[in-house]
């Protein structure tokens, strides 16, 4: 065999390699022709034979093995142009409800942590995993959709979402603006109003306990000094709110207000993460209590700001994501 | 749109279109030629004699998948003492390059007709 031969039969076999073996050697005869008379033709220019140099130039020409033999075969996708708009729109919508769902299962364990350390390595870890968990759940809408793919290529079928009817549209939204102005002034009003409150709260108990307050007096129980703190936290909060509502005043809803919102939702699970870890909220002031009855409404107060903190936490998830949401391009999403 | 201004998008964008452009085009011309028989390294060669070079990555699989849709016959035939595939146009084949072409001269009229309404200027 000589050196062009030897150079041809190798690039056969390495096309020949990528090809399915029914058309394998009636398209290497073909291409073994056409690379053939191809190289006559050029040593009949040349008036003499090809040199190795040269016969490796026509065959790089002719582009590698791999993508010679991937034209020879059938288009082929995992989801093709008719139903990727669907799974595209699937994964978009499904995507915040599964993202609550996932956090939600994650932060089960949250309930029943007793100490702050726990409660945040609990919540980290929830985070944490949000990224893998939702990247699996991606991964099974993905192959839902592949099978969709093969069972509509296979039956030529229609797609299943192929017929539709224009008059069942949704109609036409309403434009979201921001808060008007009255309304933003009205809502620093009600805030103020409700900072006074809270301050009177120390001096005046039944403001927040009401006619319960009169029962306390009635048992040896009273409410435990960590509450002061909580009352610091508390005004700590809404004294940024106050600020947040200040500077909204003169401004018009946009992203800088939702941020700042959002900051604000930050630090209210914050204060609710502090009130979990309280863990007692009524103590003893004598030694007629009933100790068994004071633990068990102790636990179930705790038990209540869990699932407040849970609630919280997925409306921040749910109010980032709509805050970040019209940054992420729709291809970005597709893994 | 100012399209002109970013030289660096520009070719990208043209290569693009140019590629969606000649697609078409080039199965119509690949089945014309066809009217005569050839096999792929002569068709190849005599499309590029008339101006329309096409790769052979892309035309020896074209031939193929041209012939899975009957638009075409082959046949084996020793020429020149190889063995070579020599194409011919069906007529399954010659049927549709009428109505291709049909075709291709509407959107051919409706595309003069649109430039000769538009501002001429754009015309190079």
């Amino acid at each position: 065999m000589n050196p062009t031969s030897d150079l041809l039969a190798r690039y056969l076999q390495a096309i020949g390699d990528h090809l399915p073996a029914a058309s394998r050697d009636d398209v290497l005869a073909e291409l073994r022709a056409n690379l053939q008379a191809q190289m006559d033709d050029r040593a009949e220019e040349l008036n003499r034979p090809l040199t190795d140099a040269e016969v490796a130039g026509v065959l790089r020409d002719h582009g590698r093995p791999i993508v010679v033999a991937a034209r020879y075969l059938p288009q082929q996708y995992l989801i093709g142009p008719a139903i990727f708009p669907y799974y595209l729109m699937t994964l978009r919508k499904a995507a915040p409800f599964a993202l609550i769902l996932i956090f939600l299962a994650n932060c089960a364990n949250i309930l029943f942590v007793h100490t702050m350390p726990e409660l945040i390595a609990g919540i980290l870890r929830a985070l944490g995993q949000l990224i893998p968990d939702l990247l699996i759940f991606a991964a099974w809408i993905t192959v839902a959709f592949v099978i969709a793919e093969y069972v509509y290529t296979s039956n030529n079928a229609k797609p299943f979402c192929a017929s539709w009817d224009p008059t069942k549209l949704p109609a036409i939204k309403p434009q979201i603006k921001g808060k008007s102005r009255a309304s933003r002034i009205f809502d620093l009003i009600f805030h103020c109003l409700w900072i006074l409150y809270v301050l009177a709260i120390p001096g005046h108990p039944f403001l927040i306990l009401g006619p319960g307050e009169i029962a306390l007096r009635a048992f040896p129980v009273t409410l435990a000094p960590a509450w002061q703190t909580f009352y610091v936290l508390l005004l700590v909060l809404l004294a940024f709110q106050l600020i947040t509502k200040i500077v909204a005043l003169n401004t018009s809803y946009d992203r800088g207000q939702a941020v700042l919102d959002l900051v604000t939702k930050l630090f209210g699970i914050a204060t609710t993460a502090y009130l979990v870890t309280m863990k007692t909220y009524f103590v003893a002031t004598g030694p007629s209590a009933n100790l068994t009855m004071l633990a068990n409404v102790n636990h179930w107060i705790g038990f209540g700001f869990r699932v407040v903190l849970l609630i919280t936490l997925i409306d921040f998830l749910v109010e980032a994501w709509k805050l970040v949401r019209p940054s992420i391009s729709a291809r970005s999403l597709v893994f | 749109m100012d399209t002109t201004s970013n030289p660096l998008v520009e070719p990208q964008i043209f290569d693009s279109l140019r590629l969606e452009l000649r697609r078409g085009c080039l199965i119509v011309a690949v089945l014309a030629q066809l009217r005569v028989e050839h096999y792929g390294y002569t068709l190849r060669k005599a499309l590029a004699d008339q101006g329309l070079a096409i790769e052979e990555s892309t035309l020896y699989p074209l031939l193929r998948r041209l012939e899975t849709q009957q638009l075409l016959t082959s046949q084996w035939r020793e020429e020149d003492k190889r063995n070579k595939r020599f194409y011919k146009l069906s007529p399954e084949g010659e049927t549709i390059l009428v109505q291709l072409l049909a075709e291709w001269n509407g959107i051919n009229d409706s595309v003069n007709n649109i430039l000769q309404h538009s501002d001429q200027r754009l015309i190079p």
